[in-house]
């Protein structure tokens, strides 16, 4: 048989049939929903495979979770490859096999055209509950995968068109939410079956054979766009390390990551390995996930228009070794290695700062502190209020950090005061910018923000996990680190009580707890920043006077509304003078001695 | 004799007229909006078609308008110098937004600047719980201060909005009444009048968009009934709202906030009234310009309204879940999907070999290259010259110049010999990849919303959406579409046929079965009071006015809320009941599914749609037009592999009425022009509307 032949319109007009496939189940996902997660958060992704379990579309996607499809399919494919019939339908959340975290249920469908398998539609969804011992089995001090909730193995879910009855009961007996899991978990075989029914119009339009080699072009069309932007940037291996301040459970012991980004004409290569050994917190990740952020944070930096497909992942090679924070194994507990993903994305746009200076901001705010309060009204009636907040970007070699705003490797929608207010029993007293936080630099890093919240009920516990209290976010080529976060606690009685950056305590009425996320990373000699930028940023209250006399040289005019031009310069060259440098420094960050065990 | 109606819609390009006589017989003049002053174009175009039609402007009795200049406004950043004024600890809710990007992996995003600058952002202290309770008084000293600190910072218009504010307007009144004594002549919108419901952010933001365009509105107002009077024009001038209903100009004055999206929203209007007349119950309007195309939905007679939406947010990029851009405004707007596909489109090839049709456009100027006003980049239009399917040699009865070879060498250059195929195949190419990114703005206005396409009719006006209309209609299983005259004017006609309306609303926040029917009551009755006294000030009798009532209700702990509508009549305990059963259907119609009896549904806000129906003349059914003198001509036109090049009848809309024609046929008309691919059947209703059959009955 000769290949089909392909027309570039033809092309064109499939590809943007099959994203809106994608696409499509996205949306699905999104109506049918009953969680706020999934609705406010968006955290799911949908995806579309060719017969070999190759990502060929990605529907509406989560950064993180780029490359996790691909390895669940795969686990799947290992167990069931040679069963595989009509009416199938798999799940898996072992994180050791596929997965990722408990909360992350993957769901398949194959979709046979004619008896022949053709196609795969999957999708991802983060559940509010998965059992274990904490509520929305996210907990980030436990130490063992076994406190975390249930995992779900590779499972044939539907058995040629028959419910696995075992498995929903099981799930529905272990979930402390039956009714939303089971419901999320329909919303995310309705977008299976939307995938399946379009595919077959697909097919039925353009022939199975046809399709065939449609998606395979697709994949080279993207690997080709992908490939000849790699090729742009410079050859060389580009190293960089962060921290995070701990793993929560040993205290004050930083936790290291570390990648070697190895880009070779039209290859790129990113190798964790130095990362930390594997940590007693829930901060460990896995293979997947790795390969979600070395994917993110390459797209970030390349003018890449191509569908993201396994097209683009044959340029882009991931290295973990097993057994780390970057490559867990069992029996390692999974299920906050989101701030993990955050530090080390942090971490490759560092080396990527090297690489190619003018394309890659300076260090952002961490990653999103996730602030839970949960109890009990009166009534025994529970409560649960959780939050994931984000709060500013790194400075760019173009432009300052923006202020208040999702980090890049998730995209989360802040809640609404007054409706957390008319629904949990807090008080948020501000909800602000918060001045001189962001690292000075020719161009600032963003600003973050302070939630003060009053506990209004009997008692709660309060569970908070975030970073960057102890290891700022770097400042670039002379930008200065961001300001640290920070946790306090005003007891009812007056008592002032200083936090680490992961905590659980119990709160009681009337006790104020206040959140500060770190600042984000300046970018260049603050001195070199224009004066109508500090002045503007001084008139609108985010940069005070007396930060624009020391880390900018800029003196204010006797009016207090100009600046006084010759003070300004003699001021400049006093600090170029005492700072003695002879080039910029690559990079600035600085660490602040943990708090000793007294909080506590 | 005050016996005209005339409709006027402002483009960046173009400004239409259409005049209406009593016996519904049309008018239409086109002219060229004068930029630097849009009320120009609309008094000396207005006195030349009444003058060519030896009509006066005492003969105008009403005039009735759609216009761009408030969300212009907002994308240039020509607003007003704003001030706010909010709670203490608060006064970043604007700049936070709501945390989200538009877009993914892309460190070259910025946030729009607000609308308001942050030192003039002040704060007061003073607090109100969710519940409307004070747990701190409002500090009047403070409130003294900041509005002194306002005024030397010489704002234009001052923005109040406090938390909770949607639960007790007391702090927002007083400061209000504050502002007021110590500038009576200070632009003011405060949030409790403007949007009386929960979450700040969207409260905030609809506030103070309100106040940013405000003074920018009553300029443009009061010159424009200035030149109309110089006119002898001196009838009432009402304004299309966002929400598809008219308002007199001193309420689109006081609340510009509902004048924003203008624009689009009397095309969609013009359908829905279309679709009335002709007995459709469901039809998709889509409106295809130079740079744009938008879809909407009329269902049961009904326009489809969204809650809130984003100006300035640039168009649909793919998939609506990617929100964040743009300034959100709550308030309802017509649900129009938006995508950059226009005539102007400019098609290329990206670096993997692959034709791309926008979303980058030639815009009007310097336009496709066959106007040969200095395009350099291949557009749709110049493929739709190629095709054969626009005439070759001009457009707007001979005003425009049209120079085809210029689009076939610049097609054959930049398109065809890149891709290794020939220019007809190559523009064909082009023109179904722009039908292709157009039918996902109808799909996300009908299958996004549950509703299946295929049931519904597809009205196409606007200067392209009839070139494409039949083809894009048969892909998506639509089976008729409808072609209205004037296609290409047809936003102006649509104002013809709108009513005065006014959208009113409360927060609520109640479970159904503990509700208390007689609060609720005092609730409802409050709403409505306030609505007849508007309308009453616009001089309607209560004959003329018609209340809808429509609730928001969600499954508590859900975020989002769905609209149901709310029996007329008193309201009892059934009424509270019905709404919980209400609410669980249209939640399994959009969403698929609903929980059990146990999961508690709560009442989130009270709506209340009020109109007031004109009752001057509305349009009797229109004649067909004359059959023309002359035959049809004809041209070769491309229709893909499959067919190729095919003789194509070139009509006048006129030739359709002696008979039922089968496609290939080109109608060829002042304002636009009609394509019917081969094989569909297509004539004259009795209302001259072109009825094009996509599939053999």
């Amino acid at each position: 048989m000769t290949e089909p032949t392909i027309d570039p319109f033809e092309f064109e007009l499939f590809k943007n049939a099959l994203l809106s496939v994608a696409d499509e189940m996205a949306l699905t996902v999104h109506r049918t929903t009953y969680s706020a997660v999934l609705r406010d958060n968006l955290d799911y992704s949908t995806a579309f495979f060719d017969a070999k379990g190759r990502l060929v579309a990605q529907g509406f996607s989560l950064p993180g979770h780029l490359g996790s499809m691909p390895t669940a399919l795969a686990a799947i494919m290992r167990r069931f490859g040679d069963t595989m019939k009509p009416g199938d339908i798999f799940a898996l959340n072992d994180p050791f096999d596929g997965g990722m975290h408990l909360p992350d249920l993957f769901v398949f469908q194959p979709i046979f055209i004619d008896g022949v398998l053709m196609a795969f539609a999957g999708s991802i969804s983060h559940h509010t509950d998965m059992g274990g011992r904490v509520a929305g089995s996210n907990a980030a001090d436990s130490t063992e995968i076994y406190q975390e909730g249930i995992r779900v193995p590779v499972l044939r879910i539907f058995d040629g068109g028959v419910p696995n009855d075992t498995f929903f009961a099981f799930i529905e007996k272990n979930v402390r939410v039956p009714a939303k899991v089971a419901g999320d978990i329909r919303a995310q075989l309705a977008a299976c079956h939307i995938a399946d029914a379009a595919f077959r119009e697909l097919c039925a339009q353009y022939g199975p054979p046809k399709v065939e080699r449609l998606m395979a072009e697709l994949l080279d069309y993207s690997e080709r766009l992908a490939r000849a932007e790699i090729a742009k940037l410079p050859d060389g291996v580009f190293t960089f390390e962060d921290w995070l301040d701990d793993d929560g459970i040993e205290r004050g012991k930083p936790v290291p990551i570390k990648v070697a980004i190895e880009k070779r004409g039209d290859s790129i290569r990113f190798d964790w390995t130095g990362s930390a050994p594997q940590v007693k917190g829930a901060l460990n990740a896995t293979l997947s996930f790795a390969k979600s952020v070395s994917y993110c944070a390459l797209i970030s930096i390349i003018d890449n228009a191509a569908p993201n497909n396994d097209g683009v992942f044959r340029a882009v090679e991931v290295v973990a070794p097993l057994g780390t924070i970057v490559n867990c194994t069992l029996p390692a507990s999974v299920a906050a290695r989101g701030l993990t993903g955050f530090r080390m994305i942090d971490v490759a746009f560092g080396a990527l700062a090297k690489m190619v200076p003018d394309r890659v901001f300076a260090c952002s705010d961490g990653g999103n502190s996730n602030i839970s309060i949960g109890g009990y009204y009166a009534d025994k009636t529970p409560y649960i209020y959780c939050d994931f907040t984000c709060a500013a970007w790194g400075a760019r070699p173009w432009a300052d950090g923006i202020d208040g705003n999702s980090n890049i490797f998730a995209n989360m929608a802040g809640q609404s005061v007054e409706v957390t207010e008319a629904e949990q029993p807090v008080l948020i007293e501000d909800y602000e910018i918060l001045a001189d936080r962001g690292g000075a630099g020719k161009y600032r890093g963003g600003m973050p923000y302070r939630r003060t919240y009053r506990f209004l009920e009997e008692e709660a516990s309060l569970s908070v996990r975030s970073d960057r209290r102890d290891i700022r976010p770097y400042g670039l080529y002379g930008g200065a680190p961001g300001a640290p976060s920070f946790n306090y606690i005003t007891r009812a009685g007056g008592q002032q009580e200083l936090y680490p950056s992961k905590f659980s305590t119990l709160l009681r009425r009337g006790d104020v707890f206040v959140h500060e996320i770190a600042g984000a990373g300046g970018w260049g000699d603050p001195l070199e920043r224009e004066v109508a930028r500090v002045m503007k940023d001084v008139r609108q209250g985010l940069v005070s006077v007396a930060a624009a006399r020391d880390l900018y040289g800029v003196i204010l005019s006797a009016n207090g509304t100009s600046a006084d031009e010759a003070a300004t310069a003699t001021q400049r060259a006093t600090l170029r003078k005492a700072r003695g440098w002879t080039e910029a420094p690559f990079v600035q960050r600085e660490e602040i001695a943990p708090l000793a065990a007294a909080a506590e | 004799m005050k016996n005209i109606r005339v409709g006027v819609d402002i483009g960046g390009t173009f400004t239409d007229i259409v005049i209406m006589d009593k016996t519904g017989e049309i008018i239409t003049k086109k002219v060229s909006s004068t930029v630097d002053n849009y009320a120009r174009a609309i008094s000396t175009g207005l006195a030349a078609a009444l003058g060519e039609h030896g009509l006066a402007g005492g003969d105008v009795a009403e005039v009735l308008h759609g216009t761009t200049v408030a969300s212009n406004a907002i994308l240039e950043m020509k607003g007003a110098r704003t001030g706010l004024i909010t709670t203490k600890g608060f006064r970043d809710v604007l700049e936070l937004r709501l945390l989200r990007m538009p877009k993914l992996y892309d460190l070259h995003w910025d946030k729009p600047p607000t609308l308001v600058s942050r030192e003039l952002r002040l704060e007061v202290t003073e607090r109100i719980d969710a519940k409307g309770k004070v747990l701190a008084p409002l500090d009047m000293d403070e409130v003294d201060a900041v509005i002194d600190q306002l005024l030397a910072e010489k704002v234009e218009a001052i923005s109040v909005c406090l938390l909770h504010a949607y639960a007790n307007d007391a702090h927002e009144i007083a400061i209000r009444d504050a502002i007021r004594r110590k500038a009576p002549e200070m632009v003011l919108s405060v949030s409790s009048e403007v949007l009386p419901e929960i979450k700040e952010y969207e409260r905030t933001s609809t506030t103070v968009i309100n106040s940013y365009v405000k003074p920018i509105v009553g300029r443009y107002l009061t010159s424009l009934i200035g030149d109309l009077k110089s006119i002898e024009v001196t009838s009432p001038l009402l304004l299309m709202q966002s929400n598809g209903g008219l308002t007199p100009a001193e309420t689109a004055a006081e609340m510009p906030v509902h004048i924003i999206e203008s624009g689009p929203a009397a095309g969609v209007i013009g359908a829905q009234s279309l679709a009335r007349r002709a007995g459709l119950d469901k039809v998709i309007s889509f409106d295809m310009g130079g740079t744009t195309a938008k879809a909407a939905l009329v269902e049961d007679g009904k326009v489809s309204r969204a809650e809130e939406y984003s100006v300035g947010g640039g168009i649909m990029i793919g998939s609506r879940l990617m929100s964040g851009a743009g300034y959100a405004l709550k308030v309802p707007a017509i649900d129009l999907a938006e995508v950059g596909a226009g005539g102007g489109s400019i098609i290329a090839v990206d670096a993997g070999g692959v034709p791309q049709v926008g979303p980058e456009s030639a815009g009007s100027f310097p336009g496709p290259v066959c106007y040969g006003l200095g395009g350099t980049e291949p557009t749709i239009t110049d493929a739709n010259v190629v095709l054969g399917y626009i005439n070759p040699t001009h457009l707007a009865g001979g005003s425009v110049k049209l120079d085809a070879a210029k689009s076939h060498a610049v097609l054959r250059e930049k398109v065809a010999s890149k891709l290794g195929v020939g220019v007809a195949h190559a523009a064909y190419g082009a023109h179904l990849v722009a039908a292709a990114n157009m039918i996902r703005a109808i799909k996300a206005v009908s299958s996004e919303r549950g509703r299946d396409p295929r049931e519904f009719g597809l009205v196409a006006f606007g200067g392209n959406g009839p070139l494409f209309a039949a083809g894009m209609a048969r892909s998506l299983g639509i089976r008729t579409v409808i072609v209205p005259p004037a296609a290409g004017v047809f936003s102006s006609v649509g104002l013809l046929f709108s009513d005065v309306e006014y959208h009113l609303s409360r927060s609520y926040r109640q479970v159904i079965g503990t509700l208390d029917t007689a609060a609720l009551v005092a609730a409802w009755n409050a709403l409505e009071s306030q609505a007849r006294d508007k309308l009453h000030a616009d001089g309607f009798t209560d004959a003329q006015i018609v209340l809808t009532r429509t609730a928001k209700l969600h499954y508590r702990g859900q975020a989002y809320e769905l609209t149901v509508p709310m029996p007329d009549g008193p309201i009892t305990a059934e009424t509270a009941a019905h709404l919980g059963d209400a609410f669980g259907d249209e939640h399994e119609r959009t969403y698929g599914h609903r929980a059990g009896p146990e999961e508690p549904v709560e009442l989130v806000s009270l709506n209340l749609s009020a109109s007031g129906e004109l009752d001057t003349m509305r349009g009797a059914g229109r004649k067909a037009p004359p059959i023309p003198a002359d035959p049809p001509g004809e041209r070769q036109a491309y229709f893909g592999t499959t067919h190729g090049w095919m003789p194509t009848p070139i009509l006048l809309r006129g030739h359709l009425a002696e008979r039922v024609w089968t496609g290939p046929v080109i109608v060829e008309e002042y304002d636009c022009t009609c394509v019917v691919p081969p094989g569909m059947a297509v004539a004259l209703d009795e209302y001259g509307n072109i009825v094009i059959r996509t599939v053999a009955d």
